[in-house]
Parts: C-alpha cells; structure tokens; sequence
C-alpha cells in the first residue's frame, strides 16, 4: 500500500514537472516553415476517401510548386464506425500543434466538442463531406446534395418526356444528405414536370443493399407493371434496386437514374439497365480542403461554404476526359 | 545486488515499460517528424483524458480478474448504459439521476453476470461472451438503432437555458488551458478507493483468497457465491460510470460505441501485471497498463505510423507483458 503512494505521488510529480518544460517546446513548434496540414476521412479503405486522400496529395504537389511546403497527415479512426476514435484522432492533432484541421466528421453532434477545441487552441477547421453542428468552423467543403437531387430530377423528367409514372426510394431515416438529394428531387418533380405521377416517394431502403433489394422488391411487387422511372438516392439503394429489377425481369425496360458511383452501377450503365448517375467529387473535396486550409493560415478569406460539384454520368459521357478523375480517380498518381 | 536488480525490474515492469515507451516517443517523435513535440504537459493532458474510459473499466476488471474471473461484457454495457443516460436526458431529467441511472445499470448487468457465473456455476468466459451479445443487442434496440442526441450547442444557443454539465466532464475544451477535465480527478479518486478496498478490507482479502483458490477459500467458509455476484456487481457499478464518460464524450448516446473496448481494457489490467488466472493484480498496475494504452496509440500517431501499426504494437506489448508475468511467477515459485 505504502508503495502504492509513494507511486502515485512520483507519478503526480513527474506529471507536474512537465508543465515548465512545455513553454519553450510550445515555441520551437512550426519548424522548418513547413505547414502541418491534419485531412481526417470517416475511414481509410473506402474508394470514396482514397479520392479525398488523393485529392489532398494533389494539393500539397500544387502548392510546393508555389514554394509553399506543405505536410499532409492523412489518418482516419482505426475503426471506420467509431466515433470515440475519431475524437482521439483530431485531440492528438491538437496536442502536435498542427496549422490546421480538415477532417469529415463521422457525426454531426459528437465531433463538435474536440472541433470547437481546435478553433480556441487556434487551429483552423475545415469540415468536408458531411456537415456539423457548430458555427466555430472556417469552411464547409462538400456536395451540394440538393442540387443533385435536382439534376437527378431533370434528367429522369427529361428522358421520360415529361411524363409517366416515378418511383422514389429513399435511403434512410435521419440521414440528413440522402434527406436533401429527396427534397432536391422532389421540387424539381412538383414545379418542372407536373405531368409525371409519383407513385411512391416514401418507402426507405435502409442501411445495406440486401435491406434495400428487400424494399424494392416489395416496391415492383405493388407497381411493377405501371412503372416508367425510378430515382434511388444513394449507392446502396440503387445497388439493390437494380439487383431486384434484374429479378423481376425489368431491368433495362424502363428508366433507371442513380446517385453515386459504384461496381455495380458502372456495369448496369454499360448494359442499359441504368441510364445515368449523379457523382458527387471526393477528389475535388480533399483538394479543396487542404488548400481551403492553407489560405485559413495564411489568413485569407474563405469562403464559408464551397460546393465541389456534381456531375451527372452517362454511358455516353462515362469515357469522356471531364468526367474521368469522378468515374476513374487517378489514386495511383497521388498516393504513391 | 544482482538479484535484487533483476527483482525490481520484476516487479515494476509495467511502470519501466511505460517511462520506456513514453521517453521513446519524446525522443522520436521530435527527431523523426521534424515538427511537433511529445512529452509536453498539454499532450499529456490528452492522454490523460483518453485514458479515462479504459482505466475506470480497468479498476472493475482488477477487481473480476484478480477474484479469477474474466467480463467480456464492459463494451456492450459502456453502450448500453450511455444510451440509457442520454435517453433520460433527453427527456429532461437532470444530470445526477441520469448519473445514478446509469451506475445502476451497470450494477444490474453485473449482478446478472454475477449471478449467472456463481449461481448457474457456468465460465465466466462464455456468460459473458453471451450478455455482451444481449446488452449489444437491448443498446441498439432502447436507441432504436441510431444514436440518441439530447440538444446540441446550436439547440442550447438558441435556448439558452438548456445546459446539461454531461457534456463538461470529459472535454479538454481550452487546449492551452492547465486545467485537467472531471473525469480524470474522478478516476484518481476511484483508483484511490478501489485500492483500499482491495488492500484494506476483509472484503478484498476474501477477493484475492477467491481468486487464488476457489475451493480452498469455500472450505474455509467464506460465502463465495455471495462474494461472486457481489465483485461483478460492484464492477458493474464502475462499467456504468465508463458509460458516463463516454456518453460526456460523444455527447450523445451511441449504441454502437466501445465495441472491442472489453479487450483494451482487459489488456491493460495484463500488461499491469493481473494474472488471468486470478490471484494476483493491483489497481496502481492496471492505471499504468490503461496509461500505457493511450501512450502508445497517442504516440503512433504523432510518429505518423499508420493505423495497423497501432495494433500490431499493442499486440506486442501485451505478449511480453504476460511473458513478463511468467518470469514473475516462476520465480515466486
């Protein structure tokens, strides 16, 4: 027991004398006079991330040929669920004193309190992809998920003519991007093609693209025969809403527009069986992100909020050059 | 001279091994990344923060290893038992019985592990691979598979009578502040506690006697079945308030949160110096072992190391910790 104090006691010490010796190390910091840039993705393996990693690397290349050296550390949560971890992630950067933070929060809520610890420790954030629930932030870098769902809208409405019967599958309840691409979608449709029927905008495909093969299923069962298009939108959703079209024996009979980029999508655009997809742009995300940082340092304006654009995918533009750094991210340019 | 050398080395392993791995990185981290620094009062500041929630499940798992245990169940309950705290705060029912709810939510798991492992006479092993299956699934099912917010800042703003001091425990909210967050304080206090308990009661002796010998502390008429259900129970209490700090540091109720966190937290009470087969353990090595924890994940970081190093290393190090016991023990013998 003595020896338990006497432990904590020396333990209580040597926490004590650090304090001193933190001042001149707090000093010597930014050495070098190269920038230490934190990008923190919501995960590491995802194709969706290594575009935003690679997006940042290409960042860092530009702006060392301005002759602004610049030190990406790319690390996201060792789990890509876990919020706890990506809090420690974005408090480890705060204690290494880096210039800035780019990071794509994992929640809009729980990420709030080590972000709103940076910007006091004046450390700049840069928040991508998904938003956040504080007014502390320097920048919202992501998709304009509304006007995606609004080109969605006007492509479908444009291809059927202005007419017909639509089906809408959304994604998930509580899930405020997928919610916007909806309500984007589904103005365009009131105010653009009046004639087109909406037969159903208020079924949700879940989580996984078996919970959504199951929803579409159900969908086609009620309405199979009627139907003239369908928007799903998200990956997952139109995963399994082509999966079930393709049991049902309509795939390619009618009209198919899709949000976001996959596999799977890609193969059903080649074969007719999907007409077109919205893409949102990572790599243009983790670009902007970083150099969106280094003008914060540099204190420059920035904007508050940056829309990265969306594009809208067809088997006739899917080869197109514009549209290759979406549908074909060069990874390999960056991230070797 | 020689031996007592080698028996001090011994014996006070896990702190040497934590003053080792943290002048490594304080050395390291400066020469290799050319920037930043490691062994600064506000780094360690976060570290401590983040030991927390492994070292309040520590001091409970000291308690169930040492008794010859083992609770595979604390990341299910630490999710269970945030989301039952942020339930009542969303429904406007103030901190402290939130608090309250939350340790007695802990205990009542506990006490069903306990009453399972002593009563049913069933390993603790499996009883407990089972609950952390059971209060998993009743998280997510009471969250209705999301996460549970109470208002947020921008909610609070706007009525700014709206404040819960949840949300306050755990932050290390001014980065260049000198002040350290509730929850550490918190967990020195406990750690203080349990190691009384542990070292200064009859109870804690009946633990160690349980622990090193089942049958023979039953022959001599101690009540084991009693004292099993009591030690779970009491670590129950103590998983609980990990939910409380990890619900203060999400700042919502997440049902999918702490999974895998059982293996950290019982990885610090080995690489303390804990036996697995009971008997043997202190609180001040399972504080050093969660401390060590953090170090070495803080510390990859700032070496820039990717993620799987990270694991591979923690790996490592809880190998030569139980090779570390085996000396130990062989010695004794």
């Amino acid at each position: 027991m003595k020896r338990l104090f006497a432990a904590l006691t020396l333990l209580a010490l040597s926490a004590c004398s650090k304090a001193p010796s933190d001042q001149p190390a707090a000093g010597a910091a930014p050495a070098a006079g190269v920038l230490q840039i934190a990008v923190i993705p919501k995960g590491t393996t995802h194709e969706f991330w290594k575009s935003i990693h690679a997006g940042a690397m290409k960042a860092q290349l530009e702006l060392a040929a301005q002759g602004i050296k610049v030190n990406v550390l790319w690390k996201g949560p060792l789990r890509e669920d876990d919020r706890e971890q990506q809090i420690q992630v974005v408090e480890n950067f705060i204690g290494q004193h880096v210039d800035a933070i780019v990071v794509a929060p994992l929640d809009s809520k729980a990420l709030v309190a080590p972000v709103e610890t940076a910007v006091k420790g004046k450390i700049p954030v840069i928040v991508i992809d998904s938003g956040l629930q504080s007014k502390a932030l320097t920048s919202f870098i992501a998709t304009d998920n509304k006007e995606g769902g609004r080109i969605a809208a006007r492509e479908l409405g444009k291809i059927l003519g202005g007419k017909g019967n639509v089906i809408m599958l959304r994604f998930l309840v509580g899930s405020a991007s997928t919610e916007e691409r909806e309500e984007g979608f589904l103005e365009v449709m009131a105010k653009d093609f009046p004639a087109i029927k909406l037969l159903s905008t208020d079924q949700h495909a879940g989580a996984t693209r078996d919970s959504a093969k199951t929803a579409s299923e159900n969908l086609l069962t009620k309405f199979g025969a009627q139907v003239n298009g369908i928007f799903a939108c998200n990956e997952s959703a139109a995963s399994g809403m082509l999966l079930a079209l393709r049991d049902a024996k309509l795939a390619g009979k009618l009209t198919f527009v899709a949000f976001d980029s996959s596999e799977t999508l890609n193969d059903g655009l080649q074969k007719g069986e999907v007409q077109g997809f919205v893409v949102q742009n990572p790599m243009n995300m983790g670009y902007l992100g970083v150099k969106n940082a280094v003008a914060a340092i540099k204190g420059q304006k920035v904007e508050a909020r940056i829309d990265t654009g969306v594009g809208f995918v067809t088997k006739a533009n899917f080869d197109a050059p514009e549209m290759a750094e979406i549908v074909h991210p060069p990874l390999d340019k960056y991230l070797k | 001279m020689k031996a007592s050398l080698k028996r001090i080395l011994l014996k006070g392993g896990p702190f040497i091994g934590l003053i080792l791995v943290i002048a490594f990185f304080s050395i390291a981290v400066p020469l290799v990344t050319h920037h930043g620094n490691f062994f600064t009062y506000h780094n360690f500041k976060i570290i401590f923060t983040q030991t927390v929630i492994v070292a309040v499940g520590a001091l409970g798992m000291t308690m169930i290893i040492v008794s010859g245990g083992i609770d595979l169940s604390v990341g299910s309950t630490i999710a269970l038992t945030s989301v039952i705290g942020a339930r009542l705060l969303q429904h406007d029912w103030p901190a402290g019985v939130a608090v309250l709810a939350m340790v007695a939510g802990g205990a009542l798991i506990g006490l069903l592990n306990g009453t399972l492992i002593a009563g049913l006479r069933m390993v603790p092993f499996i009883v407990t691979l089972g609950t952390l299956g059971i209060v998993r699934g009743t998280a997510k099912w009471l969250a209705e598979n999301q996460t549970v917010n109470y208002p947020t800042p921008l909610q609070k703003a706007a009525n700014a009578d709206w404040h819960t001091p949840v949300d306050d425990w755990m932050t290390t909210a001014d980065p260049d502040g000198m002040a350290l967050p509730v929850g550490v304080w918190v967990v020195l206090a406990l750690a203080l506690l349990v190691a009384l308990l542990l070292c200064r009661t009859v109870f804690g002796r009946h633990v160690f006697a349980i622990g090193s010998n089942e049958q023979t502390a039953r022959l001599c008429g101690l009540p084991t079945v009693r004292l099993k259900i009591l030690i779970y129970g009491l670590a129950g209490c103590l998983f609980g308030l990990a939910g409380l700090f990890q619900l203060s540091r999400l700042s919502l109720g997440d049902p999918t949160a702490a999974v895998g966190l059982e293996l950290d937290i019982i990885a610090a009470v080995i690489v303390g110096g804990a036996s697995l087969n009971g008997g043997v353990g202190t609180v001040l090595g399972s504080m050093i072992g969660a401390l060590l924890m953090a170090v070495l994940r803080t510390g990859t970081q700032a070496m820039e190391w990717p993620n799987y190093f990270q694991e591979i290393i923690i790996g490592l190090v809880i190998i030569v910790a139980v090779y570390f016991d085996r000396l130990r023990q062989g010695r004794e013998n």
